[in-house]
């Protein structure tokens, strides 16, 4: 059978998970690594690369790359102008439509970008799945997770991503309440938590009971653009300002500063190091200590503790009712971070597991509860923000507030204003604002079809439902005549199910191309195991003994020469010539392996007795 | 919040998968043990399996909840038929309204009122008069509020008008208080009648209705000062 796996989608990273004999494990590449950096880059050739090569590329061709594609989902032009002036890539689209990226000649919505991610991520489990010998390693159905804050249209796009990635998403879930599940696993079996949850782009906060299995989201809170991204700009704006460098440093100065910000969480003083550059000759260093750090950042942290409060007071409880405090996101590794949080609880938070893993694991968790029908775990989440429809005077009328239980249902009935209308409009928002131009604009429609009848007679019934997803489908009818209305909700700000259909398509004639991009990492790759493999054996101490003892006449000038080809051909986009040139690397050092093979293997067996061997 | 889907509950539900019948307040077929489609179903009370009185122990109304949770959830019914996910979906969200509308006192009270043909209390809110047991409070308060506004417009101390808006809060406080507790009274009484006749227990219901009127009409004052209050501060921040 095919496999089902957890996927944390992040901001600045994303991890895939699955459940093994009950346990969850995140999937690491071969050299360890869990994390798939949520960078997408396009090659010259249209090719599309993503995570660590897309991270390296974002240094030579910044404006060939996106990141950080999840502050975009779900959102309109408007909301998005002022952030989108500090990046790299090209923001467009029609106004009150979804938002366009605009990279290497090309657009993108970001459920596409995300998509690319996602792929990804599935490449990788799958790889994985292959090596551990299974028959069947396919991933075709996965569990994505999201802020707890998302709202539906960002809910919804992540969903068509997981659709245009080629995965049935099972289940959309929020990152706090996966966290929980994760540490529920071994922890205690009752008792009320708190989740923060700062990651790279957003921040949420939910407040859980947990009885009898039974994850109970009592309330949750927080801000969308509210991360690490946020911090990382404070610093590079506090560099800019020194180096008044042109924009072609700029992912130089994110690099070294976020390396700085890494660093501060284990040290007292670090320096932000750029390294000399055309632009910079002299390159750059500063001095940063943590103090200086955390009064730069002091006034972020601090702008967690509101949606804290309010989460705390939708619940009902004060911060001494919190049993349990549990941090996840990468962010929270910040000590100025972990200090607020300890303060404000009165206990220290829980940092067992990896911050940056937890979520990935918990959504693993949540895949195999769905497959396998296992009741000893329930996760019952909440709805972060209220959902109605706007009535006369342009006010707000709520039908499902805010942390209600999902899935949740609600009517509201209205009737028609003018006599013999047969048509009305119907808004439906999303947001706490009394007046529907404060809140979400999730969609409009028409409700046709009413009988004519004098103003006030119609009974129009509009219902609400939000699934365990926490996405919302709307339903309308009039009561009176029992005529009822076929409705199509065309999002304001997502795509329509055409489009998605359409990105489909285009997905598989980019397929090849994808294919392609793929096999040129996996042959750099190989290069470059080769490269550090013959440049470890030049550096050896008895180099110059064995050449002269061992070697032929010129053997080590054709070995240094093949190296030198191999690379120089490595920045190139032509798998062929790296695989011909890695081939006669590996031809040209295959002798001196030998040779040093035999070295070591004697050493090692002259000081050891007989019976040793 | 909005009104529970109307009382009209048929005698019986029929099973989507086998198609034969089922009394109104089970959740699972008799007959296949597959989950029934809600129906319209009315009544919260008889829903989670509660007596319809308005003292609910919290733990028992939670311990309810977690249990229907696990039997309804979407995540059990991942791989059942198109029926019984629906079925899933319709029972989870009705589960969900139902415990939230029971664990707060007065929604409950709500509640009660409509599943006994009542008319609802929320539909006047904000259009009622006076209530006659109000009015001298009500005259009180906003002599005291249009004083309190007249002289805030024309730049008074805005701390020493706090000072009096809270003087004038705390008879309303009262009156809220006092409410309180004959809800409670009601509310008890309404539990102990089981055996009464028609005729009081629509005495009760009739009280309660007037008693959440009343309280509908103090928290609007309540808003009202608390809106005064906030002008006040800003005034006196600027």
């Amino acid at each position: 059978m095919s496999h089902v796996v957890g996927i944390d989608l992040g901001t600045t990273n994303s991890l895939v998970a699955y459940v093994k004999n009950g346990v969850p494990e995140v999937i690491r590449d071969q050299s360890g690594d869990a994390l798939v950096p949520s960078v997408v880059s396009i090659g010259d050739e249209g090719t599309i690369f993503v995570g660590r090569e897309a991270q390296r590329r974002l240094l030579i061709s910044p404006s060939r790359s996106v990141y950080s594609a999840k502050r975009f989902m779900g959102r309109g032009i408007d909301d998005v102008r002022d952030e989108a002036a500090l990046l790299p890539f090209g923001i467009g689209g029609e106004a009150g439509g979804v938002v366009r990226i605009a990279v290497a000649g090309r657009e993108f919505t970001p459920p596409e970008i995300s998509a690319f991610v996602l792929k990804e991520l599935k490449h990788r489990a799958e790889e994985f799945f292959r090596e551990q010998g299974e028959f069947d390693f396919e991933v075709d159905r996965a569990v994505i997770t999201v802020p707890a804050y998302f709202n539906d249209a960002q809910r919804t796009a992540t969903r068509d991503a997981g659709r245009l990635a080629g995965l049935e998403v099972l289940r959309i879930i929020n990152e706090p309440t996966a966290a929980s599940l994760a540490y529920g696993l071994d922890k205690r079996n009752r008792g009320t938590i708190a989740v923060y949850d700062l990651g790279g782009g957003t921040f949420d906060i939910s407040i859980l009971t947990v009885e009898d299995g039974v994850f109970q989201v009592l309330s949750t809170n927080g801000d969308t653009h509210l991360g690490g991204d946020d911090i990382d700009q404070l610093l590079m704006r506090l560099v800019l300002d020194e180096i008044s460098g042109p924009a072609t440093l700029v992912q130089a100065v994110r690099k070294a500063v976020i390396q700085a910000k890494v660093d501060l969480s284990e040290v007292e003083a670090t320096d932000i190091r750029i390294d000399p550059a055309p632009a910079l000759p002299n390159g750059y260093t500063r001095r940063v200590t943590r103090a200086e750090f955390e009064a730069l950042i002091a006034p972020l942290v601090e702008r967690t503790l509101g949606p804290v409060r309010q989460a705390l007071d939708d619940a009902g409880l004060q911060p001494g009712d919190i049993d349990e405090a549990v941090l996840v996101g990468g962010s929270t590794r910040i000590p100025l971070v972990r200090q607020k949080v300890a303060d404000l609880f009165g206990r220290k938070p829980h940092t067992e597991l990896n911050p940056d893993e937890v979520v990935a694991l918990g959504a693993a968790v949540q895949a195999d509860i769905l497959i396998s029908g296992r009741r000893e775990m329930l996760l019952l989440d909440v709805t972060p923000l209220s959902l109605g429809i706007e009535t006369m005077g342009g006010v707000t009328s709520k039908i499902i507030v805010r942390n209600s239980t999902i899935p949740a249902s609600g009517r509201e009935m209205f009737t028609t204003g003018v006599d013999n209308q047969t048509a009305v409009d119907v808004h439906v928002l999303q947001g706490e604002r009394e007046l529907a131009t404060d809140c979400r604009s999730l969609a409009r429609f028409k409700l046709r079809g009413i009988p004519p009848m004098p103003a006030g007679l119609p009974r129009l019934e509009v219902r609400f439902q939000i699934d365990a997803n926490g996405i919302l489908s709307v339903e309308a009818r009039e009561l009176r005549t029992g005529i009822e209305q076929i409705i199509e909700v065309k999002p304001s700000y997502g795509l329509t199910e055409g489009e998605v259909e359409r990105m489909l398509i285009e997905s598989f004639e980019h397929a090849e191309a994808d294919v392609e991009a793929r096999l040129l990492i996996e042959a750099r790759n190989e290069a470059e195991t080769v490269i550090l493999a013959t440049e470890k054996s030049l550096r050896s101490p008895e180099l110059d003994e064995i050449s002269h003892q061992q070697l032929k006449a010129g053997e080590l000038e054709r070995i240094r020469t093949a190296l030198a080809e191999l690379k120089q051909v490595m920045a190139a986009t032509d798998r062929e010539v790296i695989h011909e040139k890695t081939h006669a690397l590996n031809h040209a050092t295959q002798h001196l392996a030998e040779v040093m093979m035999n070295r070591t293997v004697r050493e090692a067996l002259t000081g050891k007795n007989v019976t040793d061997v | 919040m909005t009104d529970p889907i109307p009382v009209r509950a048929e005698a019986a539900l029929e099973c989507r998968t086998c198609g034969a019948g089922a009394p109104v307040d089970e959740h699972f077929c008799p007959n296949c043990s597959r989950l029934l489609a809600l129906g319209r179903h009315g009544d919260y009370f008889s829903f989670l399996g509660l007596p319809r009185k308005l003292t609910i122990a919290a733990a028992e109304l939670e311990q309810k909840f977690r249990e229907l949770s696990r039997k309804f959830h979407p995540d059990y019914y991942y791989n059942a038929s198109p029926a019984e996910r629906l079925a899933s979906l319709e029972r989870s969200s009705y589960l969900n309204d139902a415990y939230r509308t029971l664990r707060n006192p007065v929604s409950r009270i709500e509640h009660l009122l409509a599943i006994e043909g009542l008319p609802s209390a929320k539909s006047e809110e904000g259009t009622a008069k006076v209530p006659p047991d109000l009015l001298e409070e009500v005259f009180a308060l906003n002599e005291e509020l249009d004083e309190i506004r007249e002289q805030r417009e024309s730049g008074a101390d805005a701390g020493a008008l706090s000072v009096r808006l809270d003087g004038a809060r705390k008879p309303i406080e009262r009156k809220r208080d006092q409410h309180e507790r004959q809800l409670q009274d009601l509310a008890a009484r309404w539990d102990s009648q089981e055996q009464a006749s028609a005729q009081d227990k629509r005495a009760t219901l009739e009280a309660l209705r007037e008693r959440l009127l009343e309280r509908n009409y103090i928290n609007n004052l309540l808003a009202t000062i608390d809106r005064e209050a906030a002008s006040l501060s800003a005034a006196n921040l600027s």
